[in-house]
């Protein structure tokens, strides 16, 4: 992938030229709010200040992909975010709840992330970027990024439409489909005599071997009696199912009679077995929405984030949909044109998987 | 004490497709082959119709096993049902191993014409499940 070198600062120019020019209506990105980060939706370019001391910050709050969710719209906006993040846009435009013409996927380098709290209470310490460097020094100090960051293999721009890399104190920007690069082009961008050729196989492969490592020292969960155990602070509350940036049914089924017994019904099934668990459900509503988001997971960890009870569930969902995904070949948000696990088929295949 | 140990009956809860396992049934039937009776039968009209969710709630809902039964690939009455159902029970499998329940879960491709393989999967099956035990904390999930 080819891109054009700049300074940090120049990002400031690069980002008020896109919403200048009408390449994009309007952006979604990190802004920062006293030592806090948050994402920001922004029309007028004015707004859009020193984007180089936070579109790197490391902290997680919310998922972007799930900001946009839903989001049939006419106008283009453009998202600036981590991969994880771009990729989770990706596979809701293969869900229809995307256009994929209205939005501008520009993702960013990311080295991992510290849940936005952490992030916004130890900033003096994290700073504006990290490298893998500072997170070691950091973890010495006991501030630990985020679970799902741990054991994430994907933490380099090399998806979306635009990926914005920082190699050795400066960004690359390169354009990485059609319509990425009339962006580009749009605000004179790539400059000839700045044109730098990004190859990180070796950056590449050092994370994935990182990951590897961290997602081999993650607790198991490997029987129904330890997944009871796992989730039996669990109060189906079903936060993790709004976060999730892939969990999309208009209505879900445990918002539904069916999945929300209640009164008569428990007392029919209490009647039968003597005694059940209340709130019910527990163990059919993660089965099934792991089931649900197998193959489309990206591994953000939002639903870990968002559970009131500090269940977590980086043990359960990215792992579980990993090895899903794996038996398909299957990366979520790799690349809008291919198909989801679901809706395609080969004529001879997994049949080992079935008995 | 002295009481002669209760045998165990799995209970074993079959989604199986009209057009091919559910008449494979049938003549197992009225060709009067014989098989264990712990199986009871729902009637899909496809593979395909089957959502991985009916067999989770049968699992957690009290059922020993799940058995699903399809036509044999290519020969879909809607053409490409079962191709589906195959991509989704590989995934629901996947999931339920990490759990040690895969085995519990088991899909065959059964004809309208071999009633005989009906009743050797279910004799197969009974067995196996009679091997596995009840499903784990049968008293406790919903």
């Amino acid at each position: 992938m080819k891109g054009t070198e700049l300074n940090l600062e120049d990002l400031e120019g690069f980002f008020k030229g896109l919403l200048e020019k009408n390449v994009v209506d309007a952006l979604i990105m990190p802004h920062r709010v006293g030592n806090k980060v948050s994402y920001m939706l922004v029309r007028d370019k004015s707004k859009v200040v020193k984007p180089e001391s936070v579109i790197f910050a490391p902290s997680f709050g919310v998922n972007a992909g799930n900001i946009v969710k839903g989001w049939m719209i006419d106008e283009k906006v453009g998202i600036v975010a981590k991969p994880c993040e771009i990729r989770a846009a990706i596979e809701l435009i293969k869900l229809k709840q995307l256009n994929e013409q209205s939005v501008l996927l520009i993702t960013v380098d990311c080295a991992g992330a510290y849940k936005n709290e952490v992030y916004a209470a130890h900033y003096a310490e994290i700073g504006d970027q990290v490298d893998s460097a500072k997170l070691k020094e950091l973890e010495g100090k006991g501030i630990l990024i985020r679970e799902a960051c741990a054991i994430c293999e994907h933490r380099l721009a090399d998806i979306g439409d635009i990926a914005i890399a920082r190699v050795a104190g400066k960004v690359v920007v390169a354009g990485l489909t059609e319509m990425g690069e009339a962006a580009l082009s749009a605000v004179g961008l790539p400059l000839e005599d700045k044109t730098k050729v990004l190859e990180r196989k070796d950056e590449k492969e050092r994370i994935v071997a990182e990951a590897r490592q961290q997602l081999e020292k993650l607790p198991k969960i490997p029987s129904l009696e330890d997944l009871e155990t796992f989730l039996g602070d669990c109060i189906l509350c079903k936060n993790c199912r709004d976060v999730c940036p892939v969990c999309y049914c208009k209505e879900c089924f445990f918002d539904q009679p069916l999945g929300r017994p209640v009164g008569g019904d428990l007392l029919n099934l209490a009647e039968l077995r003597g005694a059940i668990e209340v709130p019910a459900n527990q163990l059919l509503y993660h089965l099934t929405r792991v089931y649900h988001v197998c193959t489309t997971c990206v591994a953000c960890g939002a639903c870990e984030d968002a559970c009131p009870k500090g269940i977590p569930l980086t043990r359960f969902y990215p792992v579980l949909a990993q090895k899903v995904q794996e038996i398909f070949a299957y990366l979520p948000g790799k690349d809008a044109k291919e198909p989801l696990p679901f809706t395609t088929y080969e004529e001879e295949e997994l049949e080992e998987c079935l008995r | 004490m002295g009481e002669a140990k209760q045998v165990f009956e799995p209970k074993i809860v079959g989604f199986t497709c009209n057009w091919c396992t559910y008449a494979g049934a049938d003549l197992a039937g009225t060709s009067r082959k014989k098989y264990p009776p712990n199986i009871r039968i729902i009637r899909l009209m496809c593979s395909g119709r089957l959502d991985p969710m009916f067999v989770l709630k049968a699992l957690l809902g009290g059922a020993d096993g799940v058995f699903i039964g399809g036509c044999h690939p290519g020969e879909c009455h809607y053409i490409k049902g079962n191709f589906y159902a195959r991509r989704r029970i590989a995934a629901l499998r996947t999931i339920l191993k990490q759990f040690g329940l895969e085995n519990r879960v088991r899909s065959e491709w059964i004809s309208a014409s071999e009633g005989d393989k009906f009743a050797r999967t279910m004799k197969d099956m009974a067995e196996e499940i009679k091997k596995l035990g009840p499903i784990p904390m049968r008293e406790k999930i919903v």
